[in-house]
């Protein structure tokens, strides 16, 4: 018999919700939003009505950004933390084995990310609610949900990388760094794949594998998942003009089942990237698990 | 039943060997001193025990589990005070030895063991990051003592701690050793070794030079203590018959006594004293650990 997980969980949680960093995010967030949806028909390029809908769309379009900003704040230390101020020693001279630590320092990181979270979007319903009139159950639901899943995926990345690494600075490197490289360096490096297979950039009608291939960013995979839910565009943020396709090309002809020539293969349905990011969940976690398991704490 | 075995453990950083096959048993109830100068591999050796660094090559039992494979189940009987640990600024000392209590589903009461480690109340209820190194080194041995484990795991307990602090540390091991707990620890400062130890491993380089019983490690490394006294006038030959006095010499102004007994230091201060010797001055000291390795590795090597 060995201690449970839930004791380091319960502790973490109170030591994580004393962290200004994660509330200052949180405020930031939520003060973006308050700036943002009043004047939320300025993010959309034409003259538009915003919707209640149209108006959660923005939310997600600035949630990319600050959803994964939040989990990483909350995660990345989680682990590597305790390891550089020597706590981690004391841990595991009670009776805690290495998984466990992981699994109650992930299980606390998990709570607090989705309690700031929640907050957030608390606020945002109210703003939508008053500026713009309710949402659709089924909308805001999905529109939650994404969210939360988001924020799973990247507490899941920010603590694994924590415990895969032995410093500060290479648990940072490893979070915020796959991070940028999902914002700028995913799209560059798909149409980049997709020119040198073909021999030109992506046009309006482009070959399916392409669309994966972007879409096994999580990023994207949550704009997917949050237009479905929304039945609204989600714009990627940033959007680069890498793709070959007309300047002032109607927005129905830029939806991803339009510029497709064949029928939408199953690894393009929104299910599909809903397992993408249940992928990204899961796979960081297990990648640190493994490294923190085998490494010496030296 | 040993309750530290250890076969062929050996960690090898790169090129850098920092332990080399070390072969060590320690039994129940004993009192393990683990001698050697920063850097010999004591740490490291520990670290390995309590499963923090892998071996590259060996292994090592604790009461009989492999301490890989049964590291977290071990700590329910062994008491653990680490080299570089580190407790929680935030909160209390009161409120670390609950969460240890907690997490060795044990019933000890907070209040018995803080007493035993020389923090009283006023102490506890302060955070962690007000407390000296001496009082984070106290709370730490309390926490390892939560569980009343078969087997403490000491790395430089002292290290830290003032004069008392250190008194108390040798007191709390011997009662430990008195209540049947066997106690490991590691130390590069002989004097506390020949404390409270009954038995020492000396360590260089990685490399285990000597196992012993302290009091044969006393009687090997000979002299106890040399004396160093500046005294003008002429010195009675009756200093050399003192009780423990192993040799006499002087050179100018200089007498040089070795003891081989503690109490032996005393006495020649008196003998001098009752004759009329003026002291002007006075230094006593120890064999240095490069004097305790000189004494086995040529024993060693003869």
């Amino acid at each position: 018999m060995t201690a449970s997980w839930i004791a380091i969980a319960r502790k973490d949680v109170a030591d994580a919700t004393r962290s200004r960093m994660l509330w200052g995010f949180t405020l930031v967030f939520v003060a973006f939003l308050g700036m943002a949806l009043p004047v939320a028909g300025e993010l959309f390029p034409d003259v538009v009505t915003v919707s209640p809908a149209k108006a959660l769309a923005g939310v997600a379009m600035l949630a990319q950004l600050f959803i994964p900003g939040i989990a990483i704040v909350a995660g990345y230390m989680a682990v590597v933390g305790e390891r550089r101020t020597g706590s981690l020693r004391v841990l595991l001279g009670a009776p805690f084995t290495r998984g466990r630590v992981l699994a109650g320092k992930l299980v606390g990181r998990l709570v607090v990310t989705l309690v700031a979270l929640t907050t957030g979007f608390a606020v945002a319903a109210a703003l939508v609610v008053a500026l713009y009139g309710a949402p659709t159950a089924a909308a805001f639901g999905g529109f939650v949900a994404t969210g939360l899943l988001l924020g799973v995926v990247f507490t899941g990345l920010a603590v694994g990388g924590s415990a895969a690494t032995a410093t500060r600075g290479h648990a940072m490197t490893a979070t915020i760094g796959s991070f940028m490289g999902m914002v700028f360096f995913w799209q560059p490096l798909a149409a980049g794949a997709y020119a040198a297979v073909t021999g030109g950039l992506p046009g309006r009608i482009a070959e399916p594998w392409y669309f994966l291939l972007k879409r096994v960013n999580p990023l994207e995979a949550y704009r997917v998942l949050t237009e479905a839910a929304l039945d609204e565009r989600v714009d990627a943020v940033p959007q680069f003009p890498l793709e070959d396709v007309p300047r002032h090309a109607p927005l129905e002809q830029l939806a991803m089942t339009n510029r497709l020539a064949g029928p939408v293969p199953f690894y393009l349905q929104d299910w599909f990237a809903a397992l993408i990011l249940l992928a990204w969940a899961v796979i960081p976690v297990l990648v640190g698990y493994h490294r923190f398991r085998t490494t010496d704490l030296g | 039943m040993p309750v530290i075995d250890t076969t062929n453990l050996t960690k090898r950083y790169g090129a850098v060997t920092a332990v080399d096959g070390l072969d060590l048993t320690v039994e129940a109830g004993e009192v393990f001193g683990f001698l050697g100068p920063n850097g010999a591999g004591k740490s490291t050796t520990i670290d390995m025990l309590l499963d923090y660094t892998r071996p590259t090559a060996g292994s090592a039992t604790i009461l009989g589990r492999d301490v890989h494979a049964h590291a977290a189940e071990l700590r329910y009987d062994v008491g653990v005070l680490p080299e570089g640990f580190g407790l929680y600024d935030r909160l209390t000392g009161r409120r670390h030895l609950e969460a240890a209590i907690r997490w060795h589903d044990a019933a000890d009461d907070p209040a018995t063991l803080l007493d035993r480690v020389g923090l009283d109340g006023t102490d506890a209820d302060r955070r962690v990051g007000q407390y000296s190194k001496g009082m984070c080194q106290r709370l730490a041995l309390a926490m390892a003592l939560v569980g009343d484990p078969e087997l403490l795991i000491l790395d430089e307990p002292s290290s830290g701690l003032d004069p008392h602090g250190i008194q108390t540390m040798r007191r709390l091991v011997r009662a430990a050793a008195d209540r049947g707990t066997t106690v490991f620890f590691s130390s590069h400062i002989l004097a506390e070794v020949e404390a409270v130890a009954d038995r020492v491993a000396i360590l260089a380089d990685g490399d285990l030079v000597a196992v012993d019983r302290v009091d044969e490690l006393r009687q090997r490394v000979g002299s106890g203590t040399t004396i160093r006294l500046h005294v003008p006038g002429a010195v009675p030959g009756t200093v050399t018959d003192i009780d423990g006095v192993d040799s006499v010499t002087r050179t100018g102004t200089v007498l040089e006594v070795t003891t081989s007994d503690p109490a032996a230091k005393a006495d020649v201060v008196t003998e001098l004293r009752t004759a009329g010797v003026e002291i002007q001055d006075l230094a006593a000291e120890g064999p240095s650990l490069e004097e305790v390795f000189t004494a086995y590795t040529q024993e060693v090597s003869a």
